[in-house]
């Protein structure tokens, strides 16, 4: 049991360690993760998952029970920023971000979160 | 020994070109993104070592530079393969031979090049020269046929050879065939990128962004298979295996990683792209319109380039195939790509692949060699 479980961690290790892989499809689609917060102190983990249909962008925050529907997703492709609303129990979400590292799987959006009266930023990661 | 790093930026642009022809594909990183073609170096030094393995071989020098310094330069000589085939062999030089190396150098600062040619210093001769593209084949033989009159898409019985170069070196409309690119796909001004294809903004952003980044992001160069049209314009060929017993045809791919496709020809109906496990390949049924085989092919993933050039696409991709054989050398390929959520419109392009008679297909296959180590 334990050299299986050492041999698990080696493989994650070696996983790991590849090179990045390179982003194909449209650079929204897929499912996110990260956090919002307003200062490092407190920080609210999101799960959100983009789909592009041909003609727009929606979203759903944290699928679940308690999933938040993004109805509408801009992106401008000029600058890779993106800027959507959606309505949350506690108040209304307006987001503005960027993609960085484009050209990887594992890119990342940054940018600011309104939630009610609450501003701070976010961070999410593509999975 | 010295270090001549002298910059012909135009004169050798036109043979780097060349040279750039034969091996676009055989490498694992698209040369473009590697090797720096507005650039040629002469260097001269005894060699260290040789890596004769695939898919790119390489030649070690011990180079002196200005400062008196001595460094270790890798030669990428090509496609061991390729080599073999024109009688190179491993031995063809020896541990400590002083050669003279006319080449285009890495990009950034890694001491690797792309021999253009390569010279033993005492004798002057010739050695590892890279190989050239073959010239097309003059005679135009039938167009075989299976006894009840259908099309072969191999070659005869007793007889052996496959699919090799393509016409094309890149997916473009067909009613933009005159954009110019080099022979990784990269447009020669990025201004023609609207008469490549219909692109949707994200994707000519996408298309774009591979563009500018000299395609190194290219999936292909981390052995990714060549999904889609790309597959047919790889230098190491194909073949299509026509098992008519079992209702179906292979394609065996001597590029990527000797991989394999399979087109249904025993009637099946196309699966639903929302059911189906998306693959490279996708799922592929054909049937037979006269003389054209028709491929009718979805369930793709979006994890590969379907062309040389860095064309974007989402799993909606479906693409409709069309092969004919004009006669016994050439086979014409023409794909309808059909893609909403990437392209504006159905589009669609195509080549002529070229018949390499007599010869199998190559033994290739995409691995890790020296080239990782040297650029990154």
């Amino acid at each position: 049991m334990r050299s299986a479980a050492h041999l698990l961690i080696v493989a994650l290790v070696v996983f790991s360690a590849r090179a990045p892989l390179a982003q194909e499809g449209h650079p929204l689609t897929g499912t996110w993760s990260g956090d919002w917060g307003v200062g490092a102190a407190k920080r609210t983990h999101i799960t959100m998952v983009m789909t592009w249909d041909g003609t727009s962008i929606s979203g759903t925050i944290n699928p679940g029970p308690d999933a938040i529907a993004i109805p509408a997703i801009a992106l401008d492709v000029t600058t890779w920023t993106i800027r959507f609303e959606a309505d949350a129990k506690d108040g209304r979400i307006a987001v503005e971000g960027r993609i960085d590292d484009i050209a990887s799987t594992h890119r990342t959006i940054a940018g600011t979160w309104r939630q009610g009266p609450a501003k701070g930023d976010f961070k999410l990661t593509r999975d | 020994m010295q270090y001549v790093g002298s910059a012909f930026r135009r004169t050798g642009t036109l043979i780097a070109a060349i040279l750039i022809t034969v091996t676009a594909l055989n490498g694992q990183r698209p040369a473009s993104a590697t090797y720096d073609s507005e650039r040629q170096i002469r260097l001269e030094g005894s060699i260290t070592r040789i890596d004769w393995v695939n898919p790119r071989a390489f030649v070690f020098i011990d180079v002196r530079d200005a400062s008196g310094t001595v460094v270790n330069w890798a030669i990428d000589i090509g496609n061991p393969i390729e080599l073999e085939r024109r009688q190179w062999k491993r031995s063809s030089a020896r541990i400590g031979d002083v050669v003279v190396v006319q080449a285009t150098p890495a990009r950034g600062p890694a001491r690797q090049a792309l021999a253009r040619s390569v010279t033993l210093k005492a004798s002057r001769k010739p050695v590892f020269t890279p190989p050239v593209a073959r010239a097309a084949t003059a005679r135009r033989a039938p167009t075989p046929r299976w006894p009840d009159g259908q099309v072969r898409l191999g070659p005869l019985p007793g007889q052996k050879g496959y699919w090799g170069p393509a016409s094309a070196k890149a997916l473009v409309e067909s009613s933009a065939a005159s954009v110019r690119m080099n022979d990784d796909g990269l447009l020669a001004d990025l201004s023609d990128a609207d008469r490549v294809a219909p692109f949707q903004p994200w994707s000519k952003a996408v298309y774009l962004h591979r563009q500018r980044t000299l395609l190194k992001d290219d999936p292909i160069a981390r052995c990714m298979p060549p999904g889609g049209p790309r597959q047919f314009m790889s230098l190491n060929g194909f073949q299509l295996v026509e098992q008519r017993e079992l209702g179906r045809i292979l394609v065996l791919l001597g590029g990527g990683n000797r991989n394999w496709r399979v087109i249904y020809t025993d009637g099946r109906p196309q699966g639903q792209a929302a059911e189906v496990v998306l693959t490279f390949y996708g799922t592929s049924v054909g049937r037979w319109e006269k003389d054209t085989l028709v491929v009718d092919s979805i369930g793709y993933n979006e994890r590969f380039w379907f062309s040389n050039g860095g064309l974007p696409h989402t799993e909606a991709l479906h693409l409709t195939e069309r092969f004919s054989r004009p006669d016994y050398d050439t086979l014409k390929y023409e794909v309808t790509v059909d893609d909403p959520r990437t392209y504006t419109r159905p589009w669609k392009g195509g080549w002529d692949v070229q018949w390499v008679p007599g010869e199998e297909i190559e033994e290739y296959f995409c691995e890790e060699n020296a080239e990782a180590t040297f650029v990154r």
